[in-house]
């Protein structure tokens, strides 16, 4: 039942993976940016984090025929890495962006530009990445069986 | 003694009590492993793995030089050496120790006190650091052998295999380290075609570093640009030098979690041996550029080679002096040329020139040690034709594209 749920999830989830690496692409592409809501297409990298984020969608897809089984689970394990490196290198860059205090400001940063450096908008990993974390459910699921 | 049946009984009866037999059952690290080394799941996994390295290598070097220390030079330091420098403004001794007088930021000054310490401390460190740190984690955790094997198909067209990954990868690092690590190549051909494209294509991490800083929305194409003439000199290369390129046998260990000690330990090594070899190169480059600039040796070669650099390669004459300067260091060589006026298009120019004329001096003698006399010989007539056709053809490129 766990892995027709799984399997379903992530059909979905990496069609949105891979829908929002094909977005990244075309924008990193045609050199311009886009902003709705909490997410934003722009930035340093756009078509290496659209290239991944491609692949990552694929690996997703390619996973849901069975979950159970090691390999596909494998595929599954790595497409939610990708996100998090994508996603992680973005949380440490704005972690050491939000520290300093700028050129003209003191050595560290005032409280309302620290925490302004957290508000959205996010780049797509960012908002896939609590999503890609189901997949730590079915690495330890596997562990107990 | 034992015989040799008697031997074999031991054998078997130590192997029943030590050894658990039965199926073994494929774990999620072996399917892990599997992908990595695949070339359809392992090639974007390779992707994602630079992708973070590159951005954890901006983002580290990023907060301490931009966050800290360009402050600490630029607000502090310089104002405070330009008002308490004991000799006067208009000596020598000022011109080699603190720079330019009017200069207002560390990387225009170009004293030894002013430059060579910014650019050796508060460039160059954070980025060494950043770039060790992250190799030495993908060493540690196994995936490095993972891409050597990966890789291995490519590097067979330009002569090498899966393993010259190691010293290219260390390169990116500093050139002298992977001159030595070139020794895990079996041929003398192999140690050649690696050692002669380490030294011309592959920039180190302090040059990264300064890149970073000077060129920040050009540094991925510089790179491209000399990866794609890495490849196309290593396939040259290959098809003019005599000898063999054998395969590559090669033991993957399992993936595990680098242990905190190890890194730490490694880091320290690694950064220590760079920094105490790379702090003195700077600041003798610094005093020996001023004074070749005080004894007016640069506006000599720069009225000389002003064809050259004009005519052929497109950058202005005045870039001579840091040419000069990257015999000794290339980081400070790429510092210095932020300092001249230029267009983009010049300055990619300039830093492609930088990055593959000449090897630094800790370089050549590494070069000279490992491949001996011909070697040498050998990697430099490689490197002049590189220089002349690579950078003409950069120029090229310009005038084509409407921008030169």
């Amino acid at each position: 039942m766990k892995n027709i749920f799984g399997s379903l999830y992530f059909s979905i989830f990496g069609l949105f993976v891979l829908g929002l690496g094909i977005a990244e692409l075309i924008i990193g592409i045609t050199g311009r940016s886009f902003t709705w809501s909490i997410l934003e297409i722009s930035g340093e990298f756009l078509l290496w984090r659209g290239l991944i984020l491609f692949f990552a969608g694929l690996f997703y897809l390619s996973s849901v025929k069975n979950l159970a089984e090691i390999h596909h689970l494998a595929k599954n394990v790595m497409a939610s890495v990708m996100i998090w490196i994508i996603a992680g290198m973005q949380i440490f860059a704005t972690i050491t962006e939000s520290i300093p205090g700028g050129e003209e400001g003191g050595w560290i940063n005032t409280w309302e530009d620290f925490l302004s450096t957290y508000s959205p908008p996010y780049i797509p990993s960012l908002i896939l990445l609590p999503f890609s974390l189901v997949t730590i459910y079915y690495i330890y699921a596997r562990k107990k069986t | 003694m034992l015989s040799v049946d008697e031997r074999w009984n031991l054998i078997e009866k130590i192997s029943k009590k030590t050894i658990k037999f039965g199926k073994y059952r494929h774990t999620l690290k072996d399917a892990l492993a599997e992908i990595t080394v695949k070339p359809l799941t392992g090639i974007p996994v390779a992707i994602a793995v630079l992708y973070g390295f590159w951005a954890f290598f901006g983002a580290f070097a990023g907060f301490f030089t931009d966050g800290f220390l360009v402050k600490l030079f630029d607000v502090h330091w310089l104002p405070w050496l330009q008002e308490v420098f004991p000799v006067g403004k208009n000596s020598w001794l000022y011109y080699i120790f603190v720079g330019d007088p009017l200069a207002e930021n560390c990387f225009e000054a170009f004293g030894m006190l002013t430059s060579g310490l910014f650019v050796a401390i508060g460039v160059v460190l954070p980025a060494i650091v950043a770039f060790y740190l992250v190799l030495i984690v993908l060493e540690d955790s196994g995936y490095l052998p993972r891409l050597a094997v990966l890789i291995d198909t490519v590097l067979h067209k330009i002569g090498l295999h899966g393993y010259a990954i190691v010293p290219s990868i260390l390169s990116l690092g500093c050139n002298v380290p992977a001159c030595t690590a070139c020794r895990i190549l079996e041929t003398k051909k192999q140690r050649f075609i690696m050692m002669t494209l380490l030294a011309i294509f592959i920039p180190c991490g302090a040059q990264l570093g300064i890149m970073l800083e000077v060129i920040p929305e050009t540094v991925g194409w510089v790179i491209l640009y000399l990866l794609i003439g890495y490849f196309i000199l290593g396939f040259i290369l290959n098809k003019i030098i005599p000898g063999k390129s054998p395969e590559l046998l090669l033991d993957i260990p399992p993936y595990q979690k680098p242990m905190l000690g190890n890194v730490g330990r490694k880091l320290w090594m690694r950064t220590s041996s760079f920094f105490t070899m790379a702090v003195p190169f700077v600041l003798l480059g610094v005093i020996v550029v001023n004074v070749l600039y005080l004894t007016g040796v640069i506006d000599w070669l720069a009225t000389g080679l002003s064809p050259l650099l004009s005519g052929w390669f497109g950058v202005p004459k005045e870039t001579v002096g840091p040419l000069i300067a990257a015999f000794l260091r290339k980081d400070l060589a790429v510092a210095q040329l932020s300092a001249i006026q230029m267009t983009k298009y010049q300055m990619i120019t300039s830093v492609v020139l930088v990055s593959i004329y000449f090897p630094c001096v800790a370089t050549f003698v590494m070069l000279l040690r490992e491949g001996g006399g011909k070697g040498l010989l050998g990697s430099l007539a490689a490197l002049v034709l590189t220089v002349f056709l690579y950078g003409g053809l950069l120029h090229l490129i310009w005038i084509v594209l409407g921008v030169a």
